[in-house]
């Protein structure tokens, strides 16, 4: 079942030329000069590695990136997964704020709103998908948000923010944590900016928001985990404690002295969101401290000294890997992984291969090549997987049909109150939705967890299905109420099949549901569909069909679900 | 046990309900304060030696002792307390008999002292001070966090037979999924603060066959669990609006204005709709959960706790109004909660995760105008420090007070204790704030 994007046996290269010529010409951003490059899968030729079959590839672009497309798929089947790593590690980043600049620039009031834009924009639009997929995924576990009224303004501020994500994505995680440290976004939403020493005089002492959360969230965690991410249990089955209070105190000494960069006063500096955070020692505790596993931080270091010593005490801490692979593969692959397929992804994060700790680009790599990534589904055919994210699959259906606005843009800017999330804009720092939550009914039974269950309630469930009306039923080529910032599906391709129902089934089933849908989901879209007059509701031929059976399968139960 | 998220009738609820008097409407509304608010600053002392300790402790995050409003409890502890300025509404329910403070509440396995927790000589909650953890605990039934069910939901629990068969839940949740209303044979409804949300986009002349193949594709099953999950909630989402939203629509505006602008008012003013149709929805107990965020000041305190407590004050005190307008204030109650208090101390631009905080409950039923409890020391390292930061002991547990609230809305109180498995280890299961 399924369409094949590669027929067995028949020469590749010509089809796939003429692929990468309509991906690179349907584009719609309009900001390409001089003719496209050759697509990354003819500069790599033929590879060994290829996916299993064209549902493989569709399911490991589904959890790689923001979603398949044909062209994605094809030169995955074509060049293999060691070449579409490679590339993604090559290409350049996708980033948020030098775009923003260039509207500032050119006169362009930028707000909130044009942040979302670019997110969209980069999310769908970015060939670093690999990058920008585990940006995204980082930016739910290290959380700032422009909810927060103190960065509700600084638009380029919780731009630069989530560049420092895309920039480290694929880096160290020792780098990406002093990054995300240093960001003076970060410094304001979790208050280590302008923190100080301790008075003895007035008894005020120094914040303890940053040090409890970097520990809690970002790193160690609150309880002891054995390598494959289980928690460890004490001699009377008890987790044990990570930290103390007393530690938070002593980590909350060292996060002290950091204001703005070019600061000239410390009480009333001069904010600049664009720059990592810099130390003033005079505000600096310089005292000796010691924080979590005992680890003694000598007295008479600088801010920054002290603040290397203890993020490499939480780097190197045993915890910081299961903990942040299994906070990986859940916003990627599954809710719910074996310890196993944890402790394994936990491995590379220990020691890629070359003796380097923390590297992420290995990690993700570790993470979507593991056999529970690729055959889980096969493995746990009633577990495995996890609810798709509304962000994710709505950015995952601009893909799939190459879509666009006349404006280039995509003008979406507030889906926090149709989906519960929108980019950087978590209401805590406990994300939308925290990784053990465990929704009641047939999964809180089983003892799994759906994370993303938080957010799917009576009320998103409809709101989200609502959306999907937007940006379906009144996305398709010719839609009368269009506008310049209609996101238009592009359907050229469905509409050739739109008179073959079961063609047409299969074809979406493969792109939008990994080729997994069960046969009585397809028997009744096949139905549908030839009950649908191919002229039907005043449209081109076939829109009608193709229309109803996309928004059939992005709003059912199973569509929902990623396997 | 399986749980169903609709208000299913079972036996055991069956019984109970016939035990009960003929029932009379009772609806508790929680406000969730989200962050751990800092209570230290919204009744505070004025007598001047504990002003003037308050004054030592918080320093440049003090409110001057002459904008306080002055309350006068009913009953006097020696000392006199005001409420912050940006609360009068706070402090006209208070007066007018209709709100109380309950003083130092916080979660505990059993009572503790100063010289008890310096020494450990006592369990605490574990992960004290931690958000998620203290925000679990205090709405688990066991504050050792390992319970599955809510306290709310465990009263949802017990009182649901009271209820007409209805696919409505007694619990009702407009902040998102709340680990208070996880019940066993009852879980929460979602709905939003602007009421039940329509499913739309059947329309034209092909409208009808795709809303059609839609209700076919929601009504198969899978053996996916995750796919039965999102399927249920489609579908509970679906039924659910079909009684609701016509009922809503059809109900007549209320004469109260709630705050402009707040997202809290709006939400409190979607509670009082819901319960302005209780009899059409066939409902005679009810628990609704709101939960208010921005309450986590580490900075900026002195810029958003007015605003915090400015919101809080007119909300309550709107919702109030709306309560008597509907000739349904005796019948309802709102307790407001948080999952901690905040540290005396101030780090200069705030203040940090703390312990014991002072809840607040509101309505016509509360024996308003008093202050329950013992009001806490604020000297750091004084008696009630649980170390020299100002983090205060607990001296009247989450447990308490839920069970104070549980036996008003109709919870058999020989049940208390298998709801609140640590509740025998305090002095009392009433607290003596509602008859």
């Amino acid at each position: 079942m399924g369409m094949k994007v590669r027929p067995t046996g028949a020469p590749v290269v010509g089809a796939l030329a003429a692929t990468a010529l309509l991906a690179a010409c349907s584009g719609g951003g309009g900001d390409d000069a001089g003719p496209p490059p050759d697509p990354w899968w003819i500069t790599a030729g033929p590879g060994m590695d290829l996916p299993a079959d064209d549902e493989d590839g569709s399911r490991f672009l589904t959890q790689a990136t923001f979603g398949p497309n044909e062209s994605e798929m094809t030169g995955l089947a074509y060049a293999g997964f060691d070449a579409w790593f490679e590339y993604q590690l090559d290409v350049a980043p996708s980033l948020h704020r030098p775009r923003l600049l260039a509207r500032i620039t050119a006169g362009e009031n930028v707000l909130q709103n044009q942040r979302q834009e670019e997110w969209w924009y980069a999310s769908v639009r970015g060939p670093d998908q690999l990058r920008q997929r585990m940006a995204f995924a980082l930016s739910e576990i290290m959380v700032i948000s422009d909810a927060a009224g103190a960065l509700k303004n600084q638009v380029l501020g919780v731009s630069e923010y989530y560049d420092v994500l895309v920039r480290g994505a694929l880096g160290n995680y020792r780098d990406l944590l002093e990054d995300v440290t240093k960001s003076p976004a970060m410094g304001v939403y979790l208050s280590h900016l302008k923190n100080q020493k301790g008075d003895p005089v007035t008894g005020i002492r120094p914040d303890e928001n940053y040090a409890r959360e970097i520990m809690q969230l970002f790193s160690i965690g609150l309880v002891e985990l054995e390598a494959d991410g289980t928690v460890r249990l004490d001699g009377s089955n008890q987790p044990i404690p990570t930290y103390d209070q007393a530690d938070i105190e002593e980590l909350a000494r060292v996060m002290t002295g950091w204001s703005y960069a070019g600061a000239t006063n410390w009480n009333f500096p001069q904010a600049n969101f664009l720059a990592p955070m810099e130390p003033w020692e005079e505000y600096h505790d310089a005292d000796a401290k010691t924080i979590v596993t005992g680890a003694l931080i000598p007295a008479g270091l600088t801010a920054e000294e002290d603040l290397d010593a203890a993020l490499d005490v939480l780097f190197n801490h045993p915890n910081t890997g299961p903990f942040i692979s299994r906070r990986l593969i859940q916003r990627l692959v599954t809710s719910n992984p074996s310890p196993a397929y944890v402790g394994r992804v936990a491995a590379v994060f220990a020691d890629d291969g070359e003796g380097v700790r923390g590297n992420l680009a290995a990690v993700a790599r570790a993470i979507l090549m593991d056999d529970e990534a690729r055959n889980g589904h096969l493995a746990a055919p009633t577990t495995f997987g996890k609810v798709r994210e509304p962000l994710i699959r709505l950015a995952g259906l601009w893909r799939a049909f190459d879509a666009g606005a006349a404006t280039g843009r995509f003008r979406y800017w507030n889906p926090q109150n149709d989906f519960g999330q929108a980019a950087l804009r978590a209401p805590t720092v406990f994300n939308f939705f925290e990784p053990d939550y465990a929704p009641p009914g047939p999964v809180a039974d089983a003892d799994l967890v759906g994370p993303e269950f938080q957010i799917t309630t009576h009320t998103t469930v409809t709101t989200v299905a609502n959306e999907w009306r937007d940006r379906i039923l009144r996305a398709y080529p010719g839609f009368g109420s269009a506008n310049q910032d209609t996101v238009t599906l592009n359907l050229t391709d469905e509409l050739a099949l739109a008179d073959d129902p079961a063609a047409l089934i299969d074809h979406l089933d493969l792109l939008l549901m990994g080729g997994q849908m069960s046969n009585d989901m397809r028997q009744t879209l096949i139905n549908h569909v030839t009950g649908v007059d191919i002229d039907a509701g005043n449209k081109a031929d076939g829109m009608q069909r193709v229309i109803d059976a996309i928004y059939l399968i992005v709003t059912s139960p199973e569509g929902s679900i990623q396997r | 046990m399986g749980a169903s998220t609709f208000g299913a009738l079972s036996s055991a609820n069956l019984l109970h309900a016939a035990a009960q008097a003929t029932p009379t409407y009772r609806a508790l509304v929680v406000v969730y304060l989200a962050g751990g608010n800092d209570s230290h600053n919204l009744i505070v002392p004025t007598s001047a030696t504990e002003y003037g300790q308050y004054l030592d402790s918080r320093q440049n995050l003090a409110v001057a002792q002459n904008e306080l409003l002055a309350i006068n409890p009913t009953t006097p502890d020696g000392r006199t307390y005001g409420i912050h300025p940006a609360a009068p509404g706070i402090q006209t329910l208070f007066e007018d008999g209709k709100l109380a403070f309950i003083a130092n509440v916080g979660n505990l396995l059993e009572p503790v002292t100063k010289a008890e927790y310096d020494a450990d000589s006592k369990p605490v909650p574990p992960r004290l001070f931690s958000h998620n953890d203290q925000t679990q605990q205090s709405m688990r039934v066991a504050a050792d966090g390992a319970a599955t069910l809510g306290w709310a939901g465990a009263f949802a629990d017990r009182v649901v037979g009271l209820n007409g068969v209805t696919p409505l839940s007694p619990s009702v949740t407009l902040s998102g999924s709340s680990p208070l209303l996880a019940g066993q044979t009852t879980q929460q409804y979602h709905l939003s603060k602007n009421g039940s949300v329509s499913l739309s986009g059947f329309n034209g002349s092909t409208g009808a066959a795709l809303r059609s193949t839609f209700d076919l594709l929601r009504a198969q099953s899978q053996p996916h669990l995750l796919q039965q999950q999102y399927r249920t909630m489609r579908n509970e989402s679906i039924e659910l609006d079909d009684l609701l939203s016509g009922v809503l629509e059809a109900a007549p505006d209320l004469v109260t204005t709630f705050p402009d602008d707040s997202g809290f008012a709006e939400t409190m003013e979607m509670v009082a709709k819901m319960i302005q149709v209780r009899s059409s929805l066939g409902m005679e107990r009810q628990v609704f959960y709101v939960k208010k965020g921005g309450f986590d000041t580490h900075a900026g305190q002195l810029d958003d706790q007015p605003e915090l407590f400015g919101d809080l004050s007119a909300t309550l005190a709107a919702f109030q109004a709306a309560m008597e307008e509907l000739n349904t204030a005796n019948e309802v109650t709102v307790a407001v909660i948080s999952e901690f208090g905040r540290t005396l101390s101030s780090n200069g631009q705030g203040t940090d995760h703390g312990w014991g905080g002072h809840f607040m409950v509101m309505g016509g039923s509360v024996a308003g105008r008093d202050i329950y409890g013992t009001m806490p020391s604020l000297v750091l390292d004084g008696p009630d420090d649980s170390g020299d930061k100002g983090r205060i002991i607990p001296t009247q547990s989450m447990d308490q007070v839920a069970a104070t609230l549980g036996r008003w809305f109709g919870v058999n109180p020989a049940q208390l204790p298998t709801i609140f498995p640590n509740l025998g280890n305090f002095a009392s299961s009433d607290l003596g704030f509602l008859p």
